[in-house]
């Protein structure tokens, strides 16, 4: 079974979710833990960094848009960072640059929230 | 003069070699678009300008300099063809936006575009000589335009091409996901995520039809998706409904913002929806996004379908095995050696027709001397049979533990039988009690099918006795009979198995066969006859399944 992993490291009043492995229909799970917790701890600015992330799915797409609009409503985003362009691309062709601000590094994300 | 002209003819030479090389390093439409549109502005001195690029066969503004929102959506509709300068509708777009010359750019074959210059700063008209020196810009931009389009229709097919790659990639993971899951809230997660991640859908509902519609999944408002729910007959949708449909006849739809309903059949039945609503961006769904929604649900509900089959499979698995140790259960409750009697030999059989039956036969020593021999037959057959034959040999083990006489021993088991069945169930039961020093049988014979007691060439059935059990409580008191035995009487104890079994032509074995059977085993032994009586009625039946349990015992004096 493919490995998938998380890890969450708050810097201020941003939580970045680090992610590493394969995300598909099988370990999506995880991640939607990740957004539960988040959001019920009242921490609505969330950067994604996927410097570690090998693969991505459809279902792992979903969960970004499962969450992406209770975020919203309580003033808060999703921002993502350090996409391999294999991964980039698949975003890409789906239309997500539409709906989410996709940075190269991370501190370019977390600082679009503090500023 | 002349010399004033070569001078102006090399500039001009010059400039076209080195605008010739800039647009063909590039393969940027965009970019070589801007370079021809800003080198004609630059040359005439015009101050608005546009070019139409031929995209699926039509012209499509591509890059303005100079013009208004309004005048670029003002662009009429133009096929790209050889003629479409001559257009009237092109004619009256370039009043309106204040155009004074239009030449068509042409690749070897056809044409691939347009462009469109204002007046010069000057205010002077287009000589010849300037449309000539467009035509010659335009000719040497041609290939580098055609190319471009080319690449960047390329680069569409490509994307095409991934996309499919894509989703095929995700119906491929999907069906080994839902192949997997245990939980059913599971798929609908999955098969949401899936969907929402492609299209970048932040409402959806997924109702399922069962007796109700029962909505697993709602970013809508549930009670509005209720009202939706009664209000159409959506389990009769074979197709998927688009946006249009929607807004025509689908108010409540609309109203809460669905913009795509996909059903999700299995065999051509609707058992559940998909329902969307509007895309990032608001771009519309294709048949081929349809396609694929169509393609995941139904993928989903056949794997729930498969889920349920198992199941329910494993359920009825398990309950035949439950049936067999039922079975167990039951063979224990029948006696499992018969004990040893002074001067009585015993020999008893039961073969049940199903895992479970009603049949009952019993032997109880009672004291030193005395033994109850029972035989009963339960209405009905299956597990209700079973289980009140259970109930009738426990009541029979605690009343053979009382001193009770027989008659009176009877009513109390009807009372018993009575209380605890339900209407329409009863049970015709026989017993007695042996006393072996006296060689005697008291028995009671509670509507059983009679006992025949054979002594020499006379039969003798054992009938006294009263009502079947559980029919009413005992009014009437039961009868009983004793009756003497003596060396080699044969007995025999049988249910209506044994009488009414039948052949493939639908006869029945019979009582007087029965007789005459017995009759002519009657000199060997309890067992030889027992044995001897079930190999004929097997004889008789020819193999045909019987339907009732045979139950038979034998008691032979010696």
């Amino acid at each position: 079974m493919a490995e998938f992993n998380t890890s969450i490291l708050d810097k201020g009043n941003v939580s970045v979710i680090n992610l590493k492995g394969y995300l598909d229909a099988h370990t999506a799970p995880t991640l939607e833990n990740n957004f539960t917790q988040l959001i019920g701890n009242n921490r609505f600015n969330i950067v994604v960094n996927f410097n570690e992330l090998a693969y991505i799915s459809s279902a792992g797409l979903g969960v970004f848009m499962a969450y992406i609009e209770k975020i919203r409503e309580n003033s808060g985003d999703i921002k993502l960072s350090n996409m391999s362009e294999k991964v980039y691309n698949i975003f890409d062709l789906l239309g997500f640059p539409l709906l989410y601000e996709i940075y190269k590094t991370e501190d370019e994300a977390v600082n679009k929230f503090t500023r | 003069m002349a010399e004033v002209k070569d001078y102006k003819i090399k500039r001009n030479l010059s400039a076209l070699i080195d605008f010739s090389r800039v647009i063909n390093s590039s393969i940027d439409l965009e970019f070589i678009l801007n370079n021809v549109l800003l080198t004609c502005l630059g040359k005439f001195l015009a101050t608005r300008g546009l070019i139409a690029v031929k995209e699926k066969g039509k012209l499509v503004l591509k890059v303005s300099k100079g013009l208004n929102a309004e005048d670029e959506t003002a662009f009429p509709y133009l096929l790209a063809t050889p003629e479409c300068i001559e257009d009237p509708k092109l004619d009256s777009f370039m009043h309106v936006t204040n155009m004074k010359i239009v030449e068509k750019i042409s690749s070897s074959q056809d044409c691939i575009g347009l462009v469109c210059l204002g007046e010069k700063l000057n205010k002077s008209g287009y000589t010849e000589d300037d449309q000539e020196f467009l035509r010659t810009i335009l000719n040497i931009s041609a290939t580098a335009i055609q190319n471009s389009i080319i690449i960047s229709e390329l680069r569409e097919v490509n994307r095409l091409l991934d996309t499919r790659v894509q989703r095929l990639d995700s119906l491929f993971e999907l069906s080994k996901e839902f192949g997997m899951l245990a939980e059913s809230s599971r798929f609908v997660k999955l098969l949401i995520f899936s969907v929402i991640g492609q299209f970048l859908v932040q409402k959806y509902a997924v109702v399922l039809f069962k007796d109700e519609p029962e909505i697993l999944e709602s970013k809508f408002s549930r009670s509005d998706l209720q009202k939706c729910l009664s209000e159409y007959e959506l389990i009769n949708t074979l197709e998927s409904i688009r946006n249009e449909e929607i807004s025509e006849q689908y108010k409540l739809l609309k109203e809460i913002g669905v913009h795509l309903v996909v059903p999700m059949q299995l065999q051509g039945n609707t058992r559940g929806l998909i329902l969307l609503g509007n895309r990032a961006g608001d771009k519309e769904y294709l048949d081929s996004d349809v396609e694929f929604i169509y393609s995941v649900g139904n993928l989903a509900i056949i794997s729930l379908e498969n889920k349920r089959l198992f199941e329910e499979a494993l359920e009825k698995q398990k309950l035949e095995e439950e049936l067999l140790i039922a079975r167990d259960i039951q063979q224990n409750l029948l006696p499992q050696n018969i004990p040893f009697h002074e001067n009585f030999e015993i020999a008893a059989l039961n073969v049940s027709s199903k895992q479970v039956g009603g049949d009952y036969y019993d032997v109880i020593p009672l004291d030193d001397d005395n033994f109850v021999v029972a035989i009963a037959d339960v209405s009905g057959k299956g597990v209700p049979a079973s289980l009140m034959m259970a109930n009738i040999q426990a009541f029979l083990q605690v009343i053979c533990k009382h001193d009770l006489k027989i008659d009176e021993a009877t009513a109390l088991i009807n009372n018993l039988v009575t209380a605890n069945t339900t209407e329409g169930r009863f049970i015709t039961f026989f017993w007695g009690v042996v006393n072996t020093k006296q060689k005697t049988i008291k028995y009671v014979n509670a509507g059983h099918n009679p006992p025949l007691l054979l002594r020499n060439n006379a039969v003798n059935k054992l009938d006294k006795g009263g009502i079947i059990l559980g029919v009413m409580e005992t009014v009437n008191p039961y009868i009983f009979e004793e009756v003497d035995l003596y060396k080699d009487d044969v007995l025999i104890l049988f249910t209506d198995g044994v009488s009414e079994a039948m052949n493939l032509s639908g006869e029945e074995f019979g009582e007087d066969k029965l007789e005459e059977t017995a009759n002519a085993l009657k000199v060997n032994s309890a067992k030889e006859i027992l044995d001897g009586i079930k190999h004929e009625v097997q004889r008789f039946a020819q193999g045909n399944i019987q339907s009732d349990d045979i139950t038979m015992l034998v008691l032979k004096v010696s």
